[in-house]
């Protein structure tokens, strides 16, 4: 059982991350990643949002009418979304104001519904919260990265921060959207050659 | 605006995929071939067709602020629009689960090699992205609202053919092992992508 | 139980329904009242800031109630005027009770359907002499985009901008509110008051070579669609607040006869160049 719950908890890290082995939640990955503080409170807002509505989603399980599961899972989604940024407005103004779109884009991240649809409708709430977290911190990982370098190259700065020297002329082609992908492209080619198993033929 | 020059900025200039990478998951992952390309792709242009313009009436009539003056005086400043998101995302989700369900009544075959995301495109940023869109540019009528989701859809059903046919062209070329197959598919489309910025000048 | 009977499915989704939406109203409900006191402060602070009585930054660390007392203190007057210029209401500028234009979305789609408007001007009073402050609005990229015109007191110089987003790509349009170049720019600028429907420009690489303009302003780079939208903006608004303006303008010409004559240099130098654009 502990094996069982440390696999759930490593594998989406690495092994199984959901962007670059399972394709899920690109779109997000694109628009935050241009800079790094974006990304960073990105992640943890998608993994807050995985981790409960996996958990939600898994205690309503076998209660749910499988005609209309989807609408259920996504109203699910929804609410807490919406939640979470109605609290922002009130309590923390300028952060949701940075977000907003983000925040909204949440609910459209195929993460949260991908694991609900593929772990959370067959396994035990607590797994499936564990699931969601995990799947949140992969989904973060790559994030994080891609928007290190964009943010490096693309402005000088990390985090705000001037640390290339005032004479590097930043990059603009790394701010584009298209530079994005080709970046994920670029990790997915590191971590295949790493790991020679996900390897496609 | 005028209708024909909303449609054709819907599928070049303002391309769902290349101009603002919306409804990337299930472009990368049913593009393997030409044939479930063509599928999704023609699934998301009716299901855009038909949310768009039901949002758009929802949000006139029933969620913008001051939308439900109609209803009596009372109900003039009533402010719904708290609940755009949800209620845009049930309107979506409930039409797939429709099309889902046609899909595998009369088309099984298509609906086995769509797999999961066929219940996804309820989760296509593309949808719901057009909705929000459709809500921030304020269209005039529902005509405008369902030109400008026939542009976004066939936008986004071309781009997917596109690169379901480069893929399939590249299975004869020699990439390095660890890019076979996502690696080369990001980076294509990052290309294909830049390309498309060309026609973001133009203004109709 | 079968959870799949027609009943069931249908008892099952209104129940959900219910809930979610009693849970979201509840909490839309309870949290409306500080979420409206955080909208107030922040678009008196970007008045402020356009304005140039301080700066967004050292407004944030105030909190809410200190800058609405700021803005008490240096408010001379706010009314609402029609699409002719003409007075027609007052906005409260008393501390507790201060009014805010705070339907510019509304504004904006009445200005663009030719409906009756209700534009807001904000009088500060700055060391001795009036400081005019409009609100401008239209839609970027992703969502709206808006900000604070501050001029002088005849309206024919900008002394001021602040440009805000809903949710524009940051390190692309987010620029327009992050980098304040972009903003400092404005100033010193004037509006083009022989071409109405497009009275100002924000154009890639700013005025061409040679061409002396004082309507005309850098774009952002990378944010060619987030640029478009603002000057788009800038340009209906003006065109809405171009009878007032032409007023002010009117009335600054009537004093210059008088004694001021670097103002009446400054008439000169805009007609001078006007032809070239028409």
């Amino acid at each position: 059982m502990n094996e069982n719950l440390k696999n759930t908890l490593l594998n989406p890290i690495f092994k199984g991350n959901p962007i670059t082995v399972l394709v899920l939640g690109i779109c997000s990955a694109l628009a935050v990643t241009v800079q790094l503080k974006g990304a960073l409170v990105m992640a943890l807002s998608v993994i807050v949002v995985t981790g409960l509505s996996s958990f939600v989603i898994s205690l309503l399980r076998n209660s749910i009418p499988n005609r209309v599961r989807i609408i259920v899972q996504l109203v699910v989604v929804a609410m807490m979304v919406i939640l979470v940024d109605q609290f922002l407005r009130a309590y923390a103004y300028a952060i949701d104001k940075q977000l907003s779109v983000y925040i909204g884009l949440i609910i459209t991240n195929c993460i949260v519904m991908g694991r609900i649809e593929a772990f959370a409708l067959g396994n035990k709430p607590f797994a499936s919260l564990l699931d969601g977290l995990a799947n949140g911190a992969g989904y973060g990982l790559i994030l994080v990265i891609v928007a290190f370098f964009r943010e490096l190259l693309g402005s000088g700065t990390l985090l705000g921060f001037r640390v290339l020297p005032e004479s590097y002329i930043p990059n603009n082609l790394v701010i584009l959207p298209p530079m994005a992908l080709i970046l994920l492209g670029c990790i997915v080619w590191v971590q295949r050659a790493i790991q020679k198993d996900l390897q496609e033929d | 605006m005028d209708y024909i020059s909303l449609f054709v900025k819907s599928i070049f200039v303002d391309n769902m995929i290349f101009a603002y990478f919306l409804g990337m998951c299930s472009y990368l992952a049913v593009s393997k071939n030409v044939k479930t390309a063509n599928g999704l792709g023609i699934a998301v242009i009716l299901v855009l067709l038909i949310t768009l313009p039901v949002n758009y009436l929802l949000n006139k009539y029933v969620l913008q602020p001051g939308a439900l003056s109609w209803v009596g005086e009372s109900f003039a400043d009533v402010n719904l629009s708290f609940l755009s998101y949800i209620v845009f995302i049930a309107v979506i989700a409930a039409i797939v689960q429709v099309v889902e369900m046609v899909v595998e009544k009369f088309l099984p075959t298509l609906y086995s090699s769509l797999g999961i995301y066929l219940p996804l495109i309820a989760v296509n940023c593309a949808i719901l992205g057009g909705s929000l869109f459709m809500q921030q540019r304020e269209f005039l009528n529902v005509g405008e609202s369902a030109v400008y989701a026939l542009g976004s859809g066939i936008g986004w059903y071309l781009a997917i053919v596109a690169l379901a046919a480069i893929r399939e062209k590249m299975a004869y070329s020699h990439v390095p092992k660890p890019l076979k197959g996502l690696g080369i598919t990001f980076i294509v489309v990052g290309l294909m992508g830049v390309a498309f910025m060309s026609f973001m000048g133009i203004s109709l | 139980m079968n959870t799949n009977s027609n009943v069931y499915t249908i008892v099952y989704t209104t129940l959900i329904v219910v809930v979610v939406a009693a849970v979201l109203a509840f909490a839309a409900m309870t949290l409306k009242p500080k979420q409206d006191a955080n909208i107030k402060a922040e678009t008196i602070s970007q008045m402020l800031t356009a304005a140039g009585f301080s700066t967004k930054e050292d407004l944030a660390k105030l909190g809410n109630d200190k800058i609405l007392e700021k803005y008490a203190e240096v408010i001379n007057t706010a009314f609402l005027i029609d699409a002719e210029g003409n007075k027609i209401g007052e906005l409260d500028t008393d501390l507790g009770s201060i009014e805010l234009a705070d339907n510019l979305k509304l504004q904006n789609s009445n200005i663009k359907s030719g409906k009756d408007v209700e534009l807001p001007v904000y009088v500060f009073d700055k060391d001795g002499s009036d400081v005019i402050v409009i609100p401008v609005y239209g839609a970027g990229l992703w969502g709206p985009v808006w900000g604070y015109i501050a001029f002088d007191e005849h309206c024919d110089e900008i002394v001021g901008a602040y440009f805000d987003h809903e949710g524009e790509t940051p390190g692309l349009g987010a620029k327009i509110k992050d980098e304040p170049w972009f903003r400092e720019q404005f100033i010193g600028e004037s509006i083009n008051l022989n071409n109405p429907d497009n009275s100002f420009d924000i154009v890639k690489g700013g005025a061409p070579e040679g061409v002396s303009d004082d309507s005309m302003v850098d774009a952002i780079t990378g944010a060619t669609m987030t640029c478009k939208g603002l000057d788009a903006a800038i340009d209906t608004w003006f065109k809405a607040y171009m009878p007032f303006f032409q007023k002010k303008a009117a009335a600054a010409g009537d004093d210059c006869d008088e004694d001021c004559e670097e103002e009446g240099h400054d008439h000169h130098h805009n007609h001078d160049h006007n032809p070239e654009e028409a």
